[in-house]
């Protein structure tokens, strides 16, 4: 065993002497294994954040997510992104939670913004809603004071809070004078009472609140929330139970299903009589379902899984490539290395000597690219997560090195490292030791030359899949940010203010805002400002059925209609032109009678036409006492809630008219661009609500470019693979010609000794390479149409089939084929036929 | 002189056939030879004549197409790879025209590389064994240094070195004045002799009488067989004549 560690000690002191020998070698494996190694494990890690790490909460396999199917009873949904079958209302969450004897228990969490007021200055932040035994449950410690407990969150209560750790510790400083103190949270004072563990953000991955308030006094979050104890028809709490020890999710399912029925059953009784079909949906057709629940909640997962998932095959074959690359390059050194492996057979040396020696060289490789791409892979992730976080958010993703990610940085290294150096290990395996041992030089050809061949065709094939890929992409970001919205989002500002997060009482609100939007209007270089509830092109969704006079709809028909509560200059401001009728004035009010627009979509289904649709009456909602609004103008159709979204029926209602909107975003119209009154702006807020935090003030442009923060995110990232690939492959490409050249000098000395010209040469060369190239071009463009269907979903407004992308990246790589084999043919026609004929 | 008293090699009708797409090439033909444990032979022949392809297979680089091959009463003619390596690291050491030391590994290193391709040998005894090879040759103080800062002669010491390190049964020596001066050619061939004299077994290919004259006996080769020096003189003298007699038929 001694010897035998001994020799493997020898082998490996003479890989590193061999590598340290040759720099440049050593160099350019290790840079190109730590750009594919580093790539995967920025990726990995990013998906392994959202969509595989556990949350650091105490046995978080007992976890279960709790989403109830059925007809819901109709009120308002939370709107933090959730899915709705995972939404509970209190009421409900309260029975389950006292009535359950299936799971250890059960907590409930929610999401919404406050004012967090402390030593005069107001910032507007995420909280989390949640119930007593949110941390109790969970298995979560204070790093300060103490957590959240059940007699927290009663309404006698006094209103505490808990501080998350990042908020704590970035804002606060870490200062432990906070514990005890009264905070004004969204005007209201609330006593701090501990921080919460660091490594604990949420039950919910990717929010990041910077204060847990009890269930209890979610009203200082969401004001409409004060009645909630007792509303069954408002769900916006999702629920988390933890399974008993040993008790699978699907038999703690089978335990909870009575209680579920009967809770379902009592809630069905409160509503009144029904139709049967709806009592059927509502009941019988009702499931609790426990899902597992150890990666938590997350109202971003499902938006991430596909890009990541993309992205994580693309850094995959960046890899491969640089696999191949580096196999590439060792097929050559072990060419030139063809006869010392043969001096090695001749004193006695084995076939499965000389494979390890091979293979020690590679993982030494490997070893140092991992090390490499290990020490780069969270300057990545910093670079990706701070793209796909909201400005001034902590991270979504933490730029940390774990143990997951160094599992796999350093497996796939290994594996990658095997899948290179076995090729020129077999290669060796059987040598032809009388030949290569009489050779005067020390290089040999031999079938390593297709080996090297085939190895660079596979570089150009691969690089084709990632170019095309990115080709793909980024015409389809290209194509998203010319995107007609419908408005002119030039010369455009928006910002966003909440009355309530500052405490502004509600009767305050409504001449706040009025003043607000005088005060602005009054800016020097600004042409009009405007307000609304919904604000445009930022995922908003807000949508309602509704009922139109003289219109009966066809039984199946279920139409969500968009609804925009708007000040009165709002399609002025923004630019979206009337196609008949008028717009908003500041006379309607709730002291006039209700007024509507609709959208050109709108007015097309029900009525035909948009003239059609002017005097016509539309009531929100069902039913008997309806609120009839008069459609007093058609607008023209516009997109609302992103870029990818297609146009939705909207009807439009004056602010003025709507029972509570405190929360708007406004719009100023300017003269230049909206960066020059950006300290005006700030200036007159802060003169007439010196209170109120200005959230979210950027230009238009800025909002429709973050909405396409993942796409930016994910283009930018195929764009720097297809780069790197191509850098890769054209590195490849020129070492198998520089390779072949050199081994083709007496060849060439011959051609030219018998009279050929140094085009004649040079056109050698380019063929060559021509060749391989092609080769790999028509290896690569079939599997790149099978790899492009798989981006479908994020491709817009091209063809997974776009010719003009197949053609141009085959054409990019011919081009750099060429370019790469410049100096070899230039050397080959260069060539000095007396000498190349004298040289052995 | 060491007493010789039975046959270290010992080969029978050994042919070897070398296939190019349409030409069998005949390279050797119904060979048979003797070699006796601590004799000097020395193998000589025109260029093609098969001498080197017949030190390849003596030395299991190279296997016979047909043919009897025993090395220390062992049939080896149809080992496989593996068996050939262990045996010529074993029995056999190299000493190649053009050194092939290996550029990477200083002279310790070269010279310890066949010990470290045997399983079990300490790694005192190595060292013991190389500083003694070393020493043989008088090289013991370059140790540290690499091929490339040595001169050609001192290069094919070392190989020397290596090739005695592992105690081999016999030594194979390929041209080893080839590429050396004659200074450095005859020192090297000294060398040899003194080796022999030791008692090693050497068998040395050269075209070169004056190095061939050193061997207890010569072996001349003409077109893949064995033949007596007379005959190999007549034969010579044949081709000559068959060449000059074409040449002038041509004209």
């Amino acid at each position: 065993m001694a010897t035998f560690l001994g020799t493997v000690f020898q082998d490996v002191r003479y890989a590193l002497r061999q590598l340290r020998r040759t720099p440049g070698f050593a160099a350019t494996a290790v840079v190109t294994l730590a750009l594919g190694i580093g790539a995967n494990a920025a990726i990995f890690s990013l998906l392994d954040q959202a969509l595989l790490r556990s949350l650091p909460v105490r046995e978080p396999r007992q976890l279960v997510l709790l989403e109830g199917t059925g007809k819901a009873w109709s009120g308002r949904t939370s709107g933090h992104g959730g899915e709705r079958e995972m939404l509970f209302s209190v009421p409900m969450y309260r029975d389950l939670y006292e009535k359950n004897t299936v799971l250890q228990g059960i907590v409930a969490t929610s999401t919404g913004a406050v004012g967090i007021e402390r030593h005069g200055e107001t910032a507007v932040q995420d909280a989390e809603i949640v119930s007593g035994n949110y941390f109790s449950l969970l298995g979560v410690r204070p790093a300060l004071g103490r957590v959240l407990t059940a007699a927290d969150d009663t309404d006698n209560a006094a209103p505490v809070g808990v501080l998350s750790y990042d908020y704590w510790h970035d804002r606060l400083g870490s200062d432990p004078a906070v514990l005890d103190e009264t905070l004004r949270i969204s005007g209201k004072p609330v006593t701090i009472v501990g921080v919460a563990a660091p490594e604990f953000r949420s039950a919910v991955w990717g929010q990041t609140p910077a204060l847990f308030v009890p269930l209890a006094h979610a009203a200082l979050v969401d004001p409409s929330q004060a009645d909630s104890e007792h509303n069954h028809r408002d769900r916006w709490l999702n629920l988390v139970g933890r399974l008993r020890d040993g008790v699978s999710p699907a038999a703690a399912e089978a335990g909870m299903t009575p209680l579920w029925h009967a809770l379902r059953a009592d809630e069905l009784a409160a509503m009144g009589s029904k139709p049967g079909g709806f009592t059927a949906d509502f009941l019988t057709n009702s499931r609790l379902h426990l899902l597992e629940g150890a990666t938590g909640l997350s109202y971003s997962r499902q938006r991430l899984e596909k890009p990541l998932l993309i992205v994580m095959c693309m850094a995959g074959l960046m890899l491969l490539l640089a696999a191949v690359n580096v196999a590439g390059l060792l097929l050559v050194r072990s060419a030139v290395r063809a006869r010392e492996f043969c001096v090695r057979y001749a004193l006695g040396a084995t076939a499965g000597r000389i494979v390890r020696q091979v293979l020690l060289e590679g993982f030494l490789l490997g070893f140092a690219g991992a090390v490499l791409g290990v020490a780069l892979a969270p300057m990545v992730v910093r670079v990706l997560s701070s793209r796909l976080t909201d400005p001034g958010d902590p991270l979504l993703f933490l730029p940390t090195v774990d143990g997951r990610m160094l599992a796999v940085s350093f497996a796939l290294a290994m594996v990658v490292s095997l899948g290179f150096s076995v090729v020129p290990a077999i290669q060796l395996r059987k040598p032809d030791l009388v030949s290569t041992l009489k050779q005067q030089g020390s290089t040999s050809a031999g079938r390593g030359l297709n080996l090297r061949s085939v190895a660079v065709s596979l570089q150009v094939a691969l690089s084709v899949l990632l170019l095309v890929c990115a080709g793909l992409l980024v015409r389809s970001l290209q194509n998203l940010r010319h995107v007609d919205v419908g408005f002119n989002t030039e010369q455009l500002l928006t910002l966003h203010i909440d009355p309530e997060l500052a405490g502004y009482p509600a009767d305050r609100i409504a001449p706040l805002q009025r003043d607000v939007l005088a005060a602005l209007s009054g800016i020097p270089g600004v042409r009009s400002v405007a307000a609304t509830d919904s604000a445009e092109i930022a995922g908003s969704d807000s949508g309602t059925n509704v009922t139109v006079e003289g219109y009966t709809a066809p039984p199946e028909e279920d139409l969500d209609i968009g609804r925009i509560g708007v000040s009165p200059l709002y399609f002025a401001t923004l630019q979206e032109p009337l196609v008949a009728g008028r717009a908003f004035t500041e006379n309607d009010t709730l002291d006039h009678p209700p007024v509507a627009i609709v959208n050109q979509s709108f007015a097309r289904h029900y009525f035909g036409s948009a003239t059609a649709a002017l005097g016509k009456r539309m009531a929100r909602g069902a039913g008997n006492k309806l609120r009839w609004m008069e459609i007093v103008g058609v607008v023209r159709d516009a997109r609302h809630i992103g870029l990818r979204d297609d146009v939705k029926m909207t009807d439009f209602t004056p602010l003025a008219q709507e029972k509570k909107a405190a929360d708007v975003t406004l719009y100023l119209r300017t003269a230049e661009e909206p960066q020059t009154v950006f300290r005006d702006v700030t200036a007159t807020m802060h003169r007439v609500a010196p209170m109120l935090a200005l959230q979210h003030m950027m230009t238009m442009g800025d909002q429709v470019d973050r909405t396409l923060a993942d796409e930016r995110t994910i283009g930018l990232l195929a764009a720097a693979f297809g780069v790197l690939a191509t850098g890769l492959a054209g590195i490849g490409l020129y070492g198998v010609l520089a390779y072949n050249t050199a081994q083709r000098t007496r060849e060439i000395g011959i051609r030219m000794a018998l009279g050929s010209s140094r085009a004649a040469v040079s056109r050698l060369v380019l063929a060559e390479v021509l060749l391989l190239a092609g080769a790999g071009v028509l290896a690569g463009l079939p599997c790149a149409l099978l790899l492009a269907r798989m981006l479908r979903s994020q491709l817009y407004g091209v063809s997974a089939t776009d010719p003009v992308t197949l053609a141009s990246v085959a054409m990019l790589m011919l081009a750099v084929a060429l370019v790469s084999a410049l100096l070899p043919a230039r050397r080959a026609a260069h060539v000095d036929p007396n000498q190349a004929l004298r040289s052995e | 002189m060491a007493e010789r008293t039975e046959n270290l090699i010992h080969i029978e009708s050994l042919t070897k056939v070398f296939y190019t797409d349409e030409i069998e090439t005949h390279a050797l033909s119904g060979v048979h030879l003797s070699i006796a444990r601590g004799e000097y032979v020395a193998m000589s022949g025109p260029s093609g004549c098969g001498k080197s392809t017949l030190l390849s297979i003596l030395g299991l680089l190279d296997t016979p197409t047909d043919g009897k091959y025993t090395l220390n009463n062992k049939a080896v003619a149809n080992l496989n790879f593996a068996d050939r390596s262990r045996i010529r690291n074993q029995e056999i050491g190299f000493i190649f025209q053009s050194f092939n030391l290996i550029g990477d590994l200083s002279v310790y290193e070269n010279v310890e590389l066949p010990l470290t391709y045997r399983s079990g040998m300490a790694a005192s005894e190595r060292k013991d064994r190389v500083v003694k090879a070393l020493e043989r040759v008088n090289m013991a103080h370059r140790l540290r240094h690499y091929p490339a800062q040595l001169s050609g002669g001192q290069q094919q010491r070392v190989a020397v070195a290596r090739a005695l390190a592992g105690s081999p049964s016999i030594l194979l020596a390929d041209e080893p004045t080839g590429n050396l001066d004659s200074k450095n050619g005859e020192a090297v061939m000294r060398l040899l002799n003194e080796l022999h004299a030791e008692g090693s077994t050497i068998c040395m290919v050269t075209h070169d009488p004056r190095f061939a004259a050193h061997a207890d006996r010569q072996v001349h080769l003409f077109d893949g067989k064995i033949v007596a020096e007379g005959e190999l003189q007549h034969l010579l003298a044949a081709a000559e004549e068959e060449y000059r007699t074409g040449y002038s038929a041509a004209r």
